[in-house]
């Protein structure tokens, strides 16, 4: 079987040959293949010929990330929060962090009801970014998109799955709690719910004709999600019915319908929400997991529902022993894997400062026990 | 959510969330010039119920927060007519921030909030915080206890040095230092020498509790 089958396979919810292996690599790349940190979000040559190295040395992955978790121009297309970047505002050798003021304000339900998505979230980046207002970002977002198809191409060359095609910011409940800040947002929920339901549907329906479009575009039809803030790590099982649910909902259905693969990256712990995600379809997404949420649980939950990914922690990524990352390892093949539906990865971003045995490990334990 | 019923009708406001609710209540308490300090506790009540509903499951993030808003909202009404030497007595005062090399803040402003709610005095070192400015921070205030937060695995480093800092300072013995944040772990506290993680923000006002009351 090569990659594809055994991604393919493992979605389906069926045994592959063994268990595919592919962790979440941005920063890392760097720290192993000494670029700085500064490169590898800015220049694409760098940062991919970083992905391939480190993927040839501590593989082989059925399935990579291309650090575009790390790519300067697509986090601040994507997220409406301030940056500090490596190489401006910090140490090149840093990775980035978001520095997360109140800065959407009420008003900006308001403006996005009337201007829409793609425009709003333009606008945004101009008020965050001065240099990249009006056409200042038109050449990065091209280059970038043209980047990532290439980037593609080279992955599947080197015998790997590119791991998803488009980076979806989440649903408005996500977007706006970045660009509100968590407390404010909050209160949103409690005082101003009609505000965020105004343009709830509105911002799934546009951020998915997005994200569809770019992941055609890219070649590669799996559409990251990012689920964070909508966790039961901050809001109730009320608010989750009331204002994420639905958006949940349509949002996935439709990159279904149109022949894609939806790739929840779920951060925080999700375990008391999982139950929800029997309602997607069957057998057609993948569930990330970064070590927050019990694995185990969501095995006996959605075991038969939807392929399981990760979840080996950063923790033990970057403090651990190999012994113990193996360990950890063989006991998700074992467990998780048991029956298919299941791949190897790393618990969200692999640590920058993670140790490349343990990385390794990874490979090592699917070749070890993870043949069906 | 129908809360204890040995809550006045204020404490029970503020553990349902009813924002308005509890700041007519609070409007008619001031206006009928009930003591400032009654009021204090049958808010405190109200949120001790609040802590107890999260911790039992049936209130999350969201409500602990929303009701640190409605508190700070009622306290701010109620402060300006303590009279000196005469206020709520302080729970107890600690140190917080996030290690040097780390920026983020939110599960720490978190925590904060809910440490003032509880009536400790918190000193807030912000973000970024070198390790000697922990033991600065220690020695000026005398704080008994010291919360450091880190959301990134890259901090570890700094969170090891500020403990080193702590110890080479003499200060260790006076000093309790609770972690917590996203990357942590009760396996890193072991590993740095600290002496409480706290998995959330309550597990954090449990530990100042039981270190300063």
């Amino acid at each position: 079987m090569n990659s594809f089958e055994r991604i393919e396979a493992a979605i389906s919810l069926k045994a592959p040959d063994r268990v595919p292996v592919g962790p979440l690599l941005d920063h890392f790349a760097a720290t192993y293949t000494g670029i700085t940190n500064a490169e590898l979000m800015t220049d694409g040559d760098k940062r991919i010929d970083a992905v391939l190295k480190t993927m040839r040395e501590l593989g082989p992955w059925d399935v990579t990330f291309v650090a575009d978790t790390a790519t300067e121009t697509l986090l601040k297309l994507g997220l409406p929060i301030k940056l500090r970047l490596p190489g401006k505002d910090l140490d090149e050798n840093e990775i980035h962090q978001l520095h997360e003021v109140e800065f959407l304000t009420l008003d900006d339900y308001d403006l996005l009801k009337r201007i829409g998505v793609f425009r709003f979230m333009w606008n945004v980046l101009g008020r965050l970014y001065p240099e990249m207002k009006g056409l200042g970002a038109a050449w990065p977002l091209v280059s970038t998109t043209l980047e990532f198809r290439k980037h593609r191409k080279m992955v599947e060359k080197a015998g790997a799955r590119m791991a998803c095609g488009f980076v979806h910011p989440g649903i408005l409940p996500d977007y706006f709690s970045l660009g509100r800040s968590m407390q404010p947002f909050m209160m949103d929920m409690f005082r101003h719910p009609e505000k965020i339901k105004s343009v709830n549907r509105l911002w799934s329906r546009g951020m998915v004709g997005i994200a569809i479009n770019g992941a055609r575009f890219v070649g590669e039809p799996t559409v990251f999600i990012g689920c964070a803030r909508s966790s039961p790590t901050f809001i109730s099982p009320k608010q989750f019915e009331e204002f994420a649910l639905p958006e949940y909902e349509y949002t996935i259905n439709t990159i279904i319908d149109a022949g894609m693969t939806p790739l929840l990256h779920c951060d925080t712990d999700w375990t008391r929400f999982l139950h929800y995600f029997r309602r997607f379809p069957a057998r057609k997404c993948i569930l990330e997991l970064d070590g927050a949420s019990d694995i185990r649980k969501a095995k006996e939950i959605l075991g038969d529902y939807m392929c399981i990914m990760g979840d080996v922690p950063a923790t033990l990524l970057a403090g651990g022993t190999k012994d113990e990352v193996m360990d950890y390892c063989r006991g998700l093949i074992r467990e998780i894997g048991k029956g298919g539906g299941f791949i190897l990865s790393s618990g969200c971003s692999i640590p920058a400062n993670a140790k490349p045995e343990n990385v390794k490990a990874l490979t090592e334990a699917v070749e070890e026990w993870g043949y069906y | 959510m129908e809360s204890n019923s040995e809550l006045t009708e204020l404490g029970k406001a503020i553990a349902n969330l009813e924002e308005d609710k509890t700041y007519e209540i609070l409007d008619r308490y001031l206006a009928d010039s009930v003591p400032p300090l009654e009021i204090i506790d049958e808010l405190s009540a109200g949120m001790d119920e609040v802590g107890k509903l999260y911790k039992e499951g049936e209130y999350f993030l969201s409500e602990l927060v929303f009701s640190g808003e409605i508190f700070k909202g009622a306290m701010a009404k109620v402060k300006p007519l303590i009279e000196t030497g005469s206020g709520r007595e302080s729970s107890g005062k600690l140190i917080v921030g996030t290690a040097k090399g780390d920026i983020h803040d939110l599960g720490k402003n978190i925590v904060i909030t809910l440490l003032e709610c509880a009536g400790f005095e918190v000193i807030d070192l912000g973000v970024d915080v070198p390790a000697e400015k922990f033991v600065e921070a220690v020695r000026e205030s005398g704080a008994p206890l010291v919360g450091l937060s880190a959301l990134l695995t890259t901090a570890f480093n700094s969170m090891r040095e500020t403990m080193e800092a702590i110890r080479n300072a003499g200060l260790r013995e006076r000093v309790k230092v609770m972690i917590g944040g996203g990357s942590t772990s009760d396996k890193l506290r072991e590993q740095i020498g600290a002496d409480f993680y706290g998995r959330d923000a309550t597990e954090a006002v449990d530990i100042a509790k039981s270190v300063l009351k």
